[in-house]
């Protein structure tokens, strides 16, 4: 029984702020605002790849690091507390796809995508209005030469510089991952913007030519590996929103004990510090829901699914909560472009609008725990 | 990170399920006691309770983790917990003592003489002596270091002159733990020591109240020349504060109501689906499926929040003011599943125990009134939040005293 961080990992997660403290200037983020949109250059991917981190969560003999999903976590709640666009996530969720589908993908691609050479993305959301797996109508029809892929993807993140993508898509085989080369004849990217600056696009493919091999997971995992990617990413957006909601409340407090009115810090006034009080315990909470979620996933447990929900709706409504709290205490110069605060609220309300918001993720913990009521019914 | 228990603490857990299997008959009988049934009178009542706690200690399953030589176990934190999970699982009532077992024993185990230990710790544990606390007073509640209950010494005795109010338990106590104020030129927190009376030493007088729910749960108590023996003193002379302090701290790890806030919701989900809703049943209605749903992941936010303080606790790391972190949420969460429970009761939430058509016998707004307590009782929720915010985050104090 212990419940906290292994010392390995509380040492990655000071190496993780170190480095980022270094080497990433949140202020990218906020010119990003006006310009294209942020992305993480080159060379510092690929020293994230050497320092092991792309590969994370990949087995180790494919070039990744053989670590856990808790372990990933830390990553993505460090690139939420430093605005390091959240490329880690999207990419370790992708490599998690192809390391766990197996197929000949594993050895073809994973080596150079965890060294950093080489970049897979996730093609999920559609414009149908919700989230996730079961929204995906997309489809993938037989054709002469294997099957034709005609729709649209929104909200896809990180396309610059990926040469594949992989296209959650209904399959004449299964619903799952189907892997397109991203200059495939018929494949068209358009940018989109996002409220804190990261790179999203539009994807359409017109009648993409794909072959039946490239399901990934083979029809019989096809849907368990779709399905498992989509937790694994939505847990690393609970993460980084963690990391979000945890910074703004740090800002906020020593701002607190710092600004003076009335002859006192404002800290003193209690509308002030009882607001700050109720954040520090939601923080604490997300971060035992987190937990619970990743723990969960990586012991591969039947409610881990629920779990994730409840630490994606959790943490979302959190990361709002605290950043919006963050700009309101500082007052007004909390509501200036200059200070980092609204950084934070953007990247807040973006991710808790990514990857399901917090009502979609009460509904799947409402329908896993009828589940389990219809369960208890049935054995009675 | 695991959450695993090691294969002992799994073979005693199975112990422990067999042991309680056997004697689910007397299990009910406690139950129903704690409810106010099955007894002819109150006496009886808190006889079987008492009777309850002892069957429980002779089973080795009361002060797990307190020395053996005082009639504790010596056994670990986990051991613990996996108790308090499996009787929370059979819907055990909480242990007639429980002041006594989760404040005052910790507090001589700490802080005691040995002479106080030996002879107070042992009956603690088998409910022969049953424990009330005496802080709060009239004038003294969220500001508890402003009591002016006053101790004069005299010869070998304290003379103990003042009022007590909203003491849990007082009627049926046996002894009260309290903290008077021996030096009143002091500051005030350098002032006041930490006392054990005996409920039936002359001068002392215990007034019922009747609280908000209608029952008897707190009470006055009139201290007029009560003499306490000095021996009766826990700790330095004027050194009660910091005693009372740290305890405060030792009383929540928060598991133990984190289970009874688990068997609350999963409660509320049956009357969810068991009460009519328009066509079908309110727990298929879509706004109120999403707030069960919010509640269940804050009931295992809470928990999750449970096993880090008892990992620090294992590891050895000081339990601190993050025991203040659950005890605030968990008061709101047992609150919110309450004004949940008389919303889906829609048009019958205001009808009484007594009453037809009355749900599930009024069990709702009983729980209602009781969920309000939670806020006030053990430090208010603004002082938990006053204690984050000064001791967590570091921020000035609010107070300027
Ligand atoms: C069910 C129940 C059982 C109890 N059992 C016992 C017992 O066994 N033994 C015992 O000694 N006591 C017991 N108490 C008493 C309890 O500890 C006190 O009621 C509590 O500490 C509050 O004190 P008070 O009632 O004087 O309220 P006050 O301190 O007067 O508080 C009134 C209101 O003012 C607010 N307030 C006070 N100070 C501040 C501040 N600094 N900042 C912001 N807000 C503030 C409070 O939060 C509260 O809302 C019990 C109370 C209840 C409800």
């Amino acid at each position: 029984m212990d419940f906290e961080l292994s010392e390995e990992q509380v040492v990655l997660r000071e190496a993780v702020r170190d480095f980022l403290a270094r080497r990433w200037d949140a202020a990218h983020m906020r010119r990003a605002l006006d310009d294209p949109p942020a992305l993480i250059p080159a060379e510092l991917w690929k020293e994230m790849g050497s320092l092991g981190w792309i590969g994370i969560a990949t087995a180790e003999d494919v070039g990744g690091s053989g670590s856990d999903v808790l372990t990933a976590s830390v990553l993505a709640e460090e690139s939420g507390r430093g605005l390091l666009p959240a490329t880690l996530s999207s990419v370790i969720a992708a490599a998690t796809a192809i390391d766990r589908g197996g197929d000949a993908l594993r050895t073809s691609v994973l080596p150079a995508l965890c060294a950093g050479d080489h970049r897979v993305v996730c093609a999920i959301e559609e414009p149908g209005g919700t989230w996730g797996p079961d929204a995906v109508t997309l489809e993938a029809s037989a054709g002469a030469d294997g099957w034709v892929l005609s729709g649209t993807k929104i909200l896809v993140p990180d396309t610059e510089g990926a040469d594949l993508c992989l296209v959650a898509a209904r399959t004449p085989a299964a619903l799952g991952f189907v892997t397109v080369p991203t200059d495939a004849p018929g494949v068209t990217v358009t940018p989109m913007r996002r409220l804190d600056a990261q790179s999203i696009a539009e994807v359409t493919f017109d009648g993409v030519v794909v072959p039946a091999t490239a399901l990934v997971g083979g029809p019989e995992r096809a849907e368990k590996t779709l399905r498992a990617t989509y937790d694994i990413w939505t847990v690393l957006g609970a993460a980084d929103l963690l990391g979000v909601a945890e910074t703004a409340l740090e800002m906020t407090t020593a701002y607190a004990k710092e600004r003076t009115q009335f002859g006192r810090p404002i800290g003193s006034f209690q509308a002030v510090s009882h607001r700050l009080a109720d954040l520090l315990v939601d923080v604490e909470i997300s971060r035992s829901l987190l937990y619970a979620a990743c723990l969960a996933l990586d012991e591969d447990q039947a409610d881990a699914s629920a779990l994730v929900s409840a630490a994606k709706a959790f943490a979302s409504d959190t990361a709002v909560r605290a950043t919006e709290a963050a700009v309101h205490l500082h007052g007004g110069i909390g509501f200036t472009w200059d200070l980092d605060v609204h950084l934070y609220l953007r990247r807040a309300r973006a991710g808790a609008a990514s990857l399901g918001d917090p009502d979609f993720h009460r509904d799947r913990v409402a329908r896993a725990l009828g589940r389990d009521r219809t369960d208890q019914d049935e054995r009675r | 990170m695991d959450l695993h228990f090691s294969p002992e603490d799994e073979e005693f857990r199975a112990r422990l399920h067999a042991w309680l299997e056997e004697h689910a008959g007397r299990l009910e009988d406690a139950a129903g006691v704690m409810k106010g049934a099955g007894a002819a009178n109150i006496m009886d009542a808190i006889q079987m309770a008492r009777d309850w706690q002892r069957t429980l200690w002779e089973a080795g399953y009361v002060g797990l983790s307190w020395p053996e030589k005082y009639g504790g176990q010596d056994a670990s934190l986990t051991e613990q917990v996996i108790v308090t999970e499996e009787l929370a699982a059979v819907s055990t009532p909480p242990l007639i003592n429980t002041i006594g077992l989760t404040i005052l024993g910790p507090t001589l185990i700490r802080h005691g003489t040995e002479q106080q230990r030996e002879r107070f710790l042992p009956k603690i544990l088998t409910a022969e002596e049953l424990w009330c606390q005496g802080f709060s007073e009239p004038e003294a509640g969220s500001d508890l270091a402003a009591l002016t209950t006053r101790a004069e010494i005299d010869g070998d005795d304290f003379v103990v002159n003042g009022q007590k109010v909203w003491t849990s338990l007082a009627p049926i106590a046996d002894w009260c733990f309290l903290l008077v104020r021996s030096d009143p030129d002091a500051p005030k927190r350098e002032g006041i020591s930490y006392l054990l009376c005996d409920m039936k030493t002359p001068g002392l007088t215990v007034t019922p109240l009747r609280n908000a729910a209608g029952g008897i749960h707190f009470s006055e108590m009139f201290f007029r020349d009560v003499r306490i023996p000095r021996a009766n003193l826990v700790g330095d002379l004027h050194g009660g504060w910091q005693i009372a302090r740290t305890t405060l701290e030792h009383e929540r790890s928060g598991l133990s109501s984190v289970l009874a806030l688990e068997q609350n919701l999963a409660r509320l989900r049956r009357t969810a689906s068991n009460i009519a809703l328009g066509d079908g049943r309110a727990i298929d209605d879509q706004a109120i499926s999403r707030e069960l749903a919010q509640l269940w992941i804050e009931v295992e936010g809470l928990r999750h929040l449970g096993y880090r303080t008892l990992s620090d606790q294992i590891a050895g790391r000081p339990p601190g003011a993050t025991a203040s972190v659950g005890k605030l949420f968990a008061a709101q969460l047992r609150q919110r599943i309450t004004h949940l429970a008389l919303k889906i009761e829609g048009p019958l939430a205001p009808v009484t125990k007594k009453s037809p058509h009355v749900v599930e016998r009024g069990r709702w707004n009983a729980a209602y009134f009781d969920a309000l307590g939670h806020s006030i009782g053990g430090g208010t929720s603004e002082i938990q939040r006053n204690t984050i915010a000064e001791r967590v985050l570091g921020l000035p104090r609010s107070v300027q005293d």
